[in-house]
């Protein structure tokens, strides 16, 4: 029988699936990938990471200091042994991506330039102008397509993993451009579907970052991992949410509230404009509190001016900035301060992994935003990120390939019936569904409102509980939901609910597992437990599905081993 | 394929979704001041090789002997004249901005401003209309 | 004072029911003056109408995924403001010369193979081992194509290229520009390689240089110029016996 499958199937076209598919075919050039992607992969959402990539590449860094500010940055959540490897595969993964293509900036000896960035304590960020997301993308996506063996299903979206036997082999994919459900299997699957940042409203994350590779791994059964940490950026622009990032500050921005005062001397004295997200965030959201904050036609907000740097440092080092300052507020940062509020923006949260990508279920790997190997702990720092998925991507995929070479094929049996009852599943619910009468986009949108005023940057056990008994009123709402469009032809309707329906069970989890988190830690901020708590909560949360939205809850170790918990202060 | 058949069973996806294929309208060229530069710069080729030709059977005839040269003089020939000298100069103009475009110098390690090279280009044009004139008269006067 | 509306019209094309695209009126609230032409189909399709369909996901401008044509003209929509509009109606349509699968979603399977006929990744002779660190490059040699690297595959100039839509076997504004961006990175040795697709009679030779496509780039990258240094590199390399740069 001719069978659709692959030894090593990529879900996501971002920089985690593409560096893993690439790791697959380098480890095993007789190994077969397939890459699916619900947009092509040059629209993924790494597209926009501007600031940078770190690795301790320059002679006056080490791969010490660089894993001491991760842990530190991590609130002591990272695990130990995974952050020593990191640092150490950074520099390589950077100087691959230098081969690539990439258009590093540079020193003028020709070498890759370092910038510095928040929560680092030497300059380590590497970065292409203030692109480095962009062309890190399509740098490494294009080099992708001299590979024979990576075949793409662009514009497919995945809606179930295939288990049998507790193991992964493949998924459903809606082929949105036919209307088509299509069994796509593989000895070994690769999650890299990115982050969740659209169940906030207001966030840095594009339409595509709707959690489903969490939602996909935790209905089959894995684990998800430490979701309560949610990163809030400093420095978001009102209304859009658009980033300004944190390159600003390196480069020397400074953060000013009404008063015109660099308020942040009260709460970060050392570190001042290059203190961790984090704290800068929590101390934003208490200046507005106490009166100190500007108030706009969006709601508060402070300056970050870049005046004092002058013309030319912005247009070498910062000329996206420039340009959005231009196109989308009409301002020019040259001359004009910049108007900035705290923003979600990274989950550090994500499918339980080990350090080779390794989920609990047999074939199953996780890389990237959507994954949690145990890297950032409480709080990324910034450009720890796009690494991250260098790394671990890379990771992931040679495992797979390797795991893929044993393993046994797939067989058609089962698939058959499992794709069969994926495609009923989603046509009862949705397309062929009579008489609902909730629309998708206000429950959406309702979602959102929810999250951000429950689960923001400060959280209390009301606001918490509050918001657990209203994400179930929306599930309710969600199933007698209406859809419009009956048409198969690239219905993005249906696409809406399937993303709505995921993010409607990871929301869930974030807020169920931040309850249970009585300390605050990291990115996780207790008014009611505002201290940390090593002797409880030195610990990671893992959620597990069950039939009600409340997850099964376990704890399981950090890992620890050279860096032991001090109290963190900048 | 176990897929496809498998997918057929449960919906009824058209196998191919129909595009519909976009076509230019007959009328493109009017709707951008762009496209409508473009479309007179590519038509007055055509007047302008017609009076290149008219040229060459001149020199031919020239070639001849002066009795045989008998150049047209009648006034429509001469606004024809000037229409297509018009029609050169805009295409010299397009060619010669183009040269800014296209050509990228270094002096001293720093690009040369494309601005000044579209001068120069005009610059070494004039010099060589001028060296072309002088030419001519001079052989005129031969 | 009555709520400031915007009426958007959007070509709707369903082909499971509709035999040609037809024009569709929405009446939007104009809230807020930052306001663009994306946020009012999302308002649309949120509130409105489900089954609007178009591509989009950034809207900062960078993924490359919302051009459509406003008013006429090839735009980002998340960067096409609503008030540059207001209060006549705006206009949305499907991108010019590309087919459209449905409403505002169009077919560019043919750029992404001629994105991969240019070969777009650094080709070397022989391959700088890793463990030799990074190519030594200047920032002025990444000066030198950097222009051309900016480019975010979003498709406008196809749809201002009538060259493109008379003959869709052109290769095109952006291709040109993207293979330009390797020829002329100080780490690339690949021209050769490039030169046979770029020299095709469908290749650049068929550009007759309109110039639109470099006056609609959301971002600067002047496919026009690429596509007229090309040819001159090509001649050149035909004309003298001895190469650029190998
Ligand atoms: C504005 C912004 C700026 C940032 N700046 C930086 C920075 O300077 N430095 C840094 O280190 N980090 C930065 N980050 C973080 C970093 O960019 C991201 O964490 C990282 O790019 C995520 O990459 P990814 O490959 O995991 O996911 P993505 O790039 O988001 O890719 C996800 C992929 O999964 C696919 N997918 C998702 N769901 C499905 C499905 N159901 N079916 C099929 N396919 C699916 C998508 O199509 C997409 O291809 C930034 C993030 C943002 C939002
Ligand atoms: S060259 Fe410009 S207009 Fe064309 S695809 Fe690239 S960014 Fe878009
Ligand atoms: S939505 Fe990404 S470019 Fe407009």
């Amino acid at each position: 029988m001719d069978f659709e499958s692959y030894d090593v199937l990529v879900v996501g076209g971002g920089l985690a699936g593409i560096r893993a598919a690439i790791a697959a075919v380098e480890a095993n050039p007789r190994v077969r990938v397939g890459m699916v992607s619900k947009v092509y992969p040059m629209r993924s959402h790494t597209v926009s990471a501007e600031g940078g990539a770190a690795a301790a590449l320059g002679p006056g860094d080490s791969f010490e200091t660089h894993a001491f500010d991760t842990i530190k940055g991590s609130d002591y959540l990272a695990d130990q042994e995974v952050v020593e490897a990191f640092v150490r595969e950074a520099p390589v993964e950077i100087i691959q991506m230098e081969h690539w293509g990439c258009p590093w900036s540079r020193n003028p000896d020709g070498t890759i330039a370092v910038r510095p960035f928040g929560g680092m304590t030497t300059w380590r960020t590497c970065f292409a102008a203030d692109k480095t997301g962009f062309h890190m993308l399509h740098a490494v996506f294009q080099t992708s397509l001299k590979y024979p063996q990576i075949t793409r299903h662009d514009e497919a979206f995945v809606t179930k993993l295939l288990v049998e036997d507790s193991r992964c082999v493949g998924v459903v994919a809606l082929d949105i451009r036919s209307g088509r459900f299509d069994a796509i299997t593989a000895k070994s699957v690769i999650l890299a579907t990115g982050g969740l940042g659209r169940v906030y409203a207001f966030t840095t994350n594009g339409n595509i970052c709707t959690g489903d590779g969490m939602a996909l791994a935790y209905r089959a059964g894995a684990g998800l991992k430490d979701m309560e940490m949610v990163q809030f950026h400093p420095t978001g622009l009102p209304f859009t949410g658009i980033l300004i990032t944190e390159a600003v500050r390196g480069e020397g921005g400074y953060l000013l509230n009404k008063d015109g005062e660099r308020f942040l001397k009260r709460y970060v004295p050392n570190k001042m404009e290059l203190g961790p997200r984090d704290i800068i965030s929590r101390a934003m959201t208490t200046e507005f509190e106490e009166g100190r904050g500007f108030e706009g036609p969006h709601g508060k907000y402070m300056h970050l001016d870049v005046r004092h740097l002058g013309e030319k440092v912005i247009d070498r080092k910062l000329p996206f900035m420039r340009e959005l300052g231009r196109e989308f507020l009409g301002i020019d940062i040259v001359t004009d301060p910049i108007p900035v509020r705290p923003v979600q923006h990274y989950m550090m949260g994500g499918v339980d992994a080990n350090i080779s990508g390794e989920t609990p279920i047999l074939g199953l790997y996780a890389a990237g935003e959507c994954a949690n190997v145990g890297l950032n702990g409480g709080n990324r720092l910034g450009s720890n990120s796009l690494p991250e998925c260098l790394v671990f991507g890379a990771a992931a995929g040679r495992a797979a390939a390797h795991y893929a070479s044993s393993a046994r094929p797939v067989t058609a049996n089962p698939v058959d019936a499992m794709l069969w009852d994926e495609a009923r599943r989603v046509e009862a619910e949705y397309l062929e569904k009579k008489g609902g009468d909730e629309r998708i986009g206000p429950i959406r949108e309702e979602m959102q409102r929810e999250m951000d005023a429950g689960a923001g940057v400060f959280r209390t056990k009301e606001g918490l509980s509050r918001l657990v008994r209203n994400l179930g009123g929306l599930r309710e709402r969600f199933e007698k939901v209406r859809i419009d469009d009956s048409s198969r032809t690239f219905n993005t309707e249906i696409i809406a609910a399937l993303e709505l329906d995921f993010m409607l069970e990871v929301a869930s989890v974030i807020a169920f597992t931040a309850l249970a988190r009585e300390e605050s830690r990291g990115a996780h901020a207790r008014r009611d437990f505002p201290e940390r708590d090593d002797e409880h909560f030195l610990k990671h949360t893992l959620a597990f599905h069950t039939n009600t939205l409340a997850p099964r809850l376990e704890y399981s170790d950090v890992h620890i081993t050279t860096f032991k918990p001090q109290a963190r202060s900048y | 394929m176990t897929t496809e058949a498998t997918a057929e069973a449960t919906t009824e996806a058209p196998a191919a979704p129909r595009e519909y294929s976009w076509r230019m309208p007959a009328n493109w060229w009017t709707r951008n001041r762009h496209y409508f530069l473009y479309t007179v710069r590519e038509f007055t080729a055509l007047p302008l090789a017609l009076w290149l030709l008219w040229l060459l059977v001149e020199i031919r005839r020239a070639g001849d002997g002066p009795a045989r040269y008998a150049p047209h003089s009648s006034t429509a020939f001469v606004v024809f004249s000037v229409v297509v000298l018009a029609f050169a100069l805009y295409h010299s103009y397009t060619f010669l901005t183009l040269a800014g475009t296209i050509l990228h110098f270094k002096v001293l390690d720093r690009p040369v401003p494309a601005r000044l090279i579209v001068l120069s280009q005009f610059a070494a044009w004039a010099a060589a209309s001028v060296v072309v004139a002088f030419v001519l008269i001079w052989f005129a006067h031969e | 004072m009555p709520d400031k509306t915007i009426t958007v019209r959007a070509t709707r094309f369903d082909p499971e029911r509709d035999r040609e695209p037809r024009m569709q009126s929405y009446e939007v609230p104009f809230t807020d003056e930052s306001m663009v032409v994306l946020d009012a189909l999302n308002h649309v399709k949120s509130h409105i109408d489900g089954s609007l369909s178009y591509r989009w996901s950034c809207r900062m401008g960078i993924c490359g995924s919302c051009g459509m044509m406003v008013n006429g003209t090839p735009k980002l929509t998340c960067n096409a403001f609503l008030r540059d509009y207001w209060p006549r109606p705006v206009v949305v349509q499907p991108l010019n010369n590309f087919p459209i699968i449905r409403d505002l979603v169009i077919d560019m399977d043919d750029f992404m193979h001629k994105l991969k006929s240019i070969k777009p990744w650094i080709i070397r002779k022989q391959e700088l081992p890793l463990g030799a660190g990074e190519h030594r490059q200047s920032n002025e040699q990444i000066d030198d194509f950097r222009q051309f690297s900016e480019c975010i595959n979003c498709m406008l100039c196809y749809a201002a290229c009538p060259v493109y839509g008379l003959n869709n076997e052109f290769l095109g504004p952006a291709a040109t520009a993207l293979a330009r961006r390797y020829n002329l990175d100080s780490r690339d040795q690949g021209l050769k390689e490039r030169l046979p697709v770029l020299g095709e009679a469908e290749g650049i030779w068929e550009c007759s240089f309109v110039g639109e496509c470099s006056v609609v780039c959301p971002k600067g990258v002047d496919p026009a110029k690429a596509i007229q240094q090309t040819k001159l590199d090509t001649t050149m390399r035909f004309v003298l016996p001895y190469g650029n740069r190998e």
